[in-house]
């Protein structure tokens, strides 16, 4: 008592004070999220389990049951270790139906309102002890301190500001289930304070009062015997009915409830939680026995009582500064997290049932006040409690009370993980008879002076003597289960319930339906929704929704408007609870009536078996393996496949028809077929409503061009447990029907070449004679234009005579007849002759040619085949010129060889034939104008000379045109290639 | 998904056996730290295995 009132309140102003300055710097940003998301926060965050109970509490157990103080700290930890088969389904469900209290899971898994409000009744009871324990620790370590005669009221002091920070910076506006980091940095901030505390003042007595831990074992094995001796080793029964209680505190009281799963965490974090929170409390429980043995060593135990040791460890005022912070911050933390747990539920259980949110002017901001509020009542009444009833009682039987009360729903909360066939009178049945053995048992005797009335079933007399928690523990628990098993056996489980308790069960997959909706746009959403909460809070609850799902306001897909409607029902839930949620939803947004009959939605199923995948094991794995397979093969294969289900909704589209389309399967399916983007709905409602299975190259026209396309269907016939429907697949014919286009027109190009090696023939006769008239003619004049004429006469019939000979060749299997041995060949005369013969052409006499090829080194080759060669070139490079267009041939030695370049300034190859040029009857000139034979005459004229030709469209560095490279060696027996 | 049901058993295991262990504790001679070490040792062990789940699930 060596501190004065204004000290300690100080103390307890400024602790509280660097709280809201933590507050508002995550808020503004001044620390990064980096740090206020780090999993070390949230482990400390759920730190708010150890409340003043493991500060004092846990001392005043120490000091009675030994070691069975552990229990407190062993029992979450082992809730926790389990986080992956217990926490983890709980935290799928609460985050998938935003479900943000315990209240909220049983409302939606009984479909009744009245069970959310019999469990917020029966937190609100339990809580309440629990509440005065944070209080009394408050108001009696303030006496411990001080001396002052009214502790009590300091202690309203700082619950009010306790009340007010829970109200500034636990209640916001807006969506409920948000994150708040501002929140969990202040609660794990506070986590991190108690546990320095506590680690200091376990150091002071490990160090300061014994010389460490020999000497503590020293003083332990002699002296210390003594206080051994009066303490009573824990019964196993009674210690195995501890770390029941404290595991079922992990999952059911609201405080850590709301920590654990309102709090949108990941579930990476909380299963790292798993080890991390066992540690926390490891180190958060070293201290205790520590503290106590330090306090009997130094006889501290008559002034201060055993809770209160730490205050006697030492005269020094920071010490006992160091204990009240302990307890101070674990006291507060655990306060506003209660207060805002419960605000929620009495708000959304008792409050909004009783009086429903419709109509609203600003229906956030009404929900935002009443919520601060509740979280004033609350705390003040947990204040009350402790002046009424808490002063007469100590932290064990305060805390036992609390902890036995939440643990009457631990029964119900296990059936709506594991059985799905609890119901709603079994589960209210079973928690109506276990609260009343706890009413009776343990809660009205806190409030009255009355003896506890404990209720020994027959048969179980064994247990009189026994501890009234125990003994109220037991029977409670064992009436709450038989009764809940014995009523949910004998009485008839509703529709909605079957299917709720689906959705929570750990093993089911939720197999929802496919029912349409009287909306059908996200904008007739805001319309319906509009009665219910106001234009203004539809609006934003809908386009949250959206944003959510990432759909379109105009997304009309039956599918996308039952995902919407999911969400909104979810998010509202987040907003006034579960119940009221569905009663709005399902009055305001409802399915439309007398449509076909419903069938499973088997996307959805399909989505959840992905999301549920790593959970599955044994048979359903191996299974789940096995339909992953088939999906596989369906997605991936090579032709276009789609499904439709009886009522014409799209069930599947298939990777290649993806492709085909250029329609992502994601965005079409669970639409009907007749809102697909065209031509595909009125393609596949063609094949839909054909009586054949088969409908065989329909011309559709793509962004690619003119395709053609088959389509094949099958009928999948329903049954009783299967789903039925059709499947389409939908094959690209459009290349085979190039293909048979090429044929035929092949064909006919190959009775021309029939005919024109015909006409040849007879050709051969008249030029034969052409030729040797026009020598005679050299005989019979000596006129020199006359000769110069004849001698051209005879170059040119010499000419038709090879073509005519090459055509021959060529309509007899291709074979060329070669006029000429192989010998060197200047290119550059080639050239110069080539280009006297295209002059002779009428056509292109404005393109100029510039022959810049060099007259050596020469190429060995066939002169007239080349010829052939640089006249089909030049030609082709004249009729891609405009007029006045140049074209230029020419030439350099390069990798023993010659390399031939003929560019033009022309419009140019188009890409999409430019890689077939090469091949027979490609052309890109008008029809009529060309047979598409010159280029692969060329081709096969220069493999016969070893050489190599190349294409560039157009040539680096010009913007148009083409340049055709030719390679021909100067030694073709060396059949030397160039890199 | 194994790796879930060796915790589940090391949990009801560690219920089921804690007592015996207990009754040890408090006697003479024995470490006062014997509890926590116990407790550690519990510790590393659940690290451990959330190390192997989290192999397990890849």
């Amino acid at each position: 008592m060596n501190a004065s009132l204004a000290a300690v309140f100080a103390l307890g102003t400024g602790f509280l004070l660097v709280l809201f300055l933590c507050a508002l710097a995550v808020e503004r940003g001044w620390i990064p999220t980096r740090i206020t998301r780090h999993p070390l926060v949230y482990t400390l965050a759920l730190g708010v389990y150890a409340s003043a109970w493991a500060i004092y509490g846990s001392l005043e157990l120490a000091s009675t049951s030994g070691y069975g103080y552990l229990a407190y700290y062993l029992g979450v930890a082992g809730a926790f270790l389990l986080a992956p088969v217990l926490l983890v389904p709980i935290q799928r469900m609460t985050r998938t139906y935003q479900l943000a209290s315990l209240s909220d899971l049983f409302a939606f898994r009984f479909r009744s309102r009245w069970v959310g409000t019999l469990i917020t009744l029966i937190s609100l009871l339990a809580v309440l002890p629990l509440l005065a324990l944070q209080v009394q620790t408050l108001g009696n370590a303030i006496f411990l301190m001080t001396g002052a005669a009214s502790p009590a009221l300091l202690a309203l002091a700082f619950c009010a500001m306790i009340a007010l920070f829970a109200m500034l910076f636990g209640a916001r506006q807006g969506r409920r289930n948000d994150r708040h980091d501002s929140l969990l940095a202040v609660i794990a901030l506070s986590s991190l304070v108690k546990l320095v505390a506590m680690l200091g003042l376990g150091a002071i007595a490990l160090f300061g009062i014994f010389d460490g831990p020999m000497a503590l074992q020293a003083w332990l094995d002699g002296p210390g015997q003594v206080h051994q001796a009066s303490v009573i080793q824990t019964d196993p029964a009674h210690w195995r009915t501890l770390l029941l209680l404290f595991f079922a505190a992990a999952l059911l009281m609201p405080h850590i409830f709301h920590i654990t799963f309102a709090e949108t965490l990941s579930r990476h974090t909380l299963l790292q939680a798993s080890w991390s929170l066992p540690l926390f409390l490891l180190l958060m429980a070293i201290p205790v026995p520590l503290i106590l043995w330090a306090g009997q060593h130094l006889g501290a135990q008559e002034a201060m009582g055993t809770a209160y040791l730490a205050y006697g460890l030492s005269d020094a005022l920071w010490v006992q500064a160091l204990a009240f912070i302990a307890g101070l911050a674990a006291a507060s933390a655990t306060m506003v997290l209660i207060a805002l747990a419960l605000s929620g539920m009495i708000l959304n259980h008792v409050l909004l049932v009783a009086h429903p949110p419709e109509a609203q002017p600003d229906l956030y901001r009404w929900l935002l006040w009443l919520r601060r509020m509740l979280i004033a009542a609350v705390i003040l009444g947990g204040w009350l409690f402790y002046r009424i009833v808490g002063v007469h009682h100590d932290l064990t039987t305060l805390g036992l009370a609390a902890f036995v009360g939440m643990s009457q729903c631990l029964p119900g909360l296990l059936a709506l993980l594991y059985w799905p066939g609890a119901n709603r009178k079994g589960m209210v049945a079973g928690l109506a008879v276990g609260l009343l053995v706890w009413l009776l048992g343990l809660w009205g005797p806190l409030l009255t002076e009355l003896p506890p009335l404990v209720i020994i079933p027959p048969g179980l007399e064994g247990l009189a003597g026994e501890p009234d928690w125990y003994v109220v523990t037991l029977v409670s628990l064992a009436a709450n289960v038989l009764v809940l098993i014995l009523v949910s056996l004998a009485t008839r489980t509703s529709e909605g319930e079957r299917a709720a308790a689906e959705a929570c069960s750990v093993d089911a997959v939720i197999r929802p339906k496919r029912l349409p909706l009287e909306a059908a746009t996200g904008e007739d959403f805001k319309r319906h929704l509009a009665r219910a909460l106001g234009e203004e809070v539809a609006i934003r609850e809908v386009d949250r929704a959206l944003d959510d799902l990432g759909l379109s306001p105009l997304d009309g897909r039956p599918y996308a408007l039952r995902r919407l409607r999911d969400r909104l029902q979810a998010n509202l839930s987040g907003l006034m609870g579960p119940s009221v949620a569905r009663d709005i939803v399902d009055r305001y947004l409802p399915y439309r009536q007398g449509g076909p009959e419903a069938t499973e939605d088997i996307h959805f199923v399909e989505s959840r078996l992905e999301a549920y995948r790593s959970r599955l094991t044994g048979l359903a794995r191996e299974l789940d393996g096995l339909r992953r397979y088939h999906r596989r093969t369906l997605t991936r294969l090579p032709v276009g496949l789609c499904a439709f289900g009886d009522d014409g909704e799209l069930l599947m589209w298939n990777d290649a028809l993806a492709a085909l389309t250029g329609i992502d399967g994601e965005s079409v399916i669970g639409a009907r077929r007749d809102s697909l983007p065209a031509p595909w709905g009125e393609l596949l409602g063609q094949i839909l409503a054909e009586p054949r299975d088969h409908l065989y190259k329909q011309p559709v026209t793509l962004e690619g061009g003119l395709r053609y396309l088959s389509l094949h269907k099958a009928e999948l016939e329903g049954g009783d447990d299967e789903l039925g429907g059709k499947v389409i697949l939908i094959e690209d014919h459009s290349e085979m029907k190039w293909l048979e286009d090429e044929l035929v027109h092949a064909a006919r190009l190959a009775s021309i070449g029939q005919l024109a090696a015909g006409v040849a023939h007879e050709i051969g006769n008249p030029i034969t004679g052409i030729s040797s008239l026009a020598q005679n003619l050299r005989y019979d004049t000596e006129d020199p234009e006359v000769l110069e004429t004849a001698a051209q006469i005879q170059q040119l019939t010499d000419r038709v005579s090879r073509i005519v000979a090459s055509l021959v060749g060529f309509a007899h299997g291709g074979r060329h007849v070669t006029g000429q041995a192989f010998g060197p060949v200047s290119m550059a005369a080639v050239t110069d002759e080539a280009l006297h013969l295209i002059h002779l052409a009428r056509s292109g006499e404005d393109v100029a040619f510039l022959n810049r090829c060099p007259d050596e080194p020469r190429v060995e080759g066939d002169a007239q085949r080349l010829l052939q060669v640089m006249v089909n070139l030049l030609g082709n490079a004249r009729d891609a010129s405009e007029p006045g267009g140049r074209v230029v041939i020419a030439g350099e030695p390069r990798d023993g060889g010659l390399r031939v370049t003929v560019t033009d300034e022309g419009h140019g190859i188009d890409p999409r034939v430019r890689d077939h040029l090469f091949e027979p009857f490609t052309t890109t000139k008008p029809p009529g104008e060309g047979t598409g034979l010159g280029l692969p005459l060329v081709y096969s004229i220069v493999a016969e000379h070893h050489g190599q030709i190349e294409i560039d469209s157009p040539p680096p560095g010009q913007a148009r045109g083409t340049r055709i490279s030719l390679w021909l060696p100067l030694n073709p027996q060396e059949g030397e290639t160039p890199r | 998904m194994y790796v879930y049901r060796i915790m589940l058993f090391l949990v009801l295991g560690g219920y089921l056996l804690s007592p015996l262990m207990m009754s040890g504790w408090a006697s003479p001679g024995v470490a006062w730290y014997r509890p926590f070490v116990l407790w550690g040792v519990l510790i590393a062990l659940t690290l451990w295995l959330e190390q192997k789940r989290k192999l397990d699930e890849r």
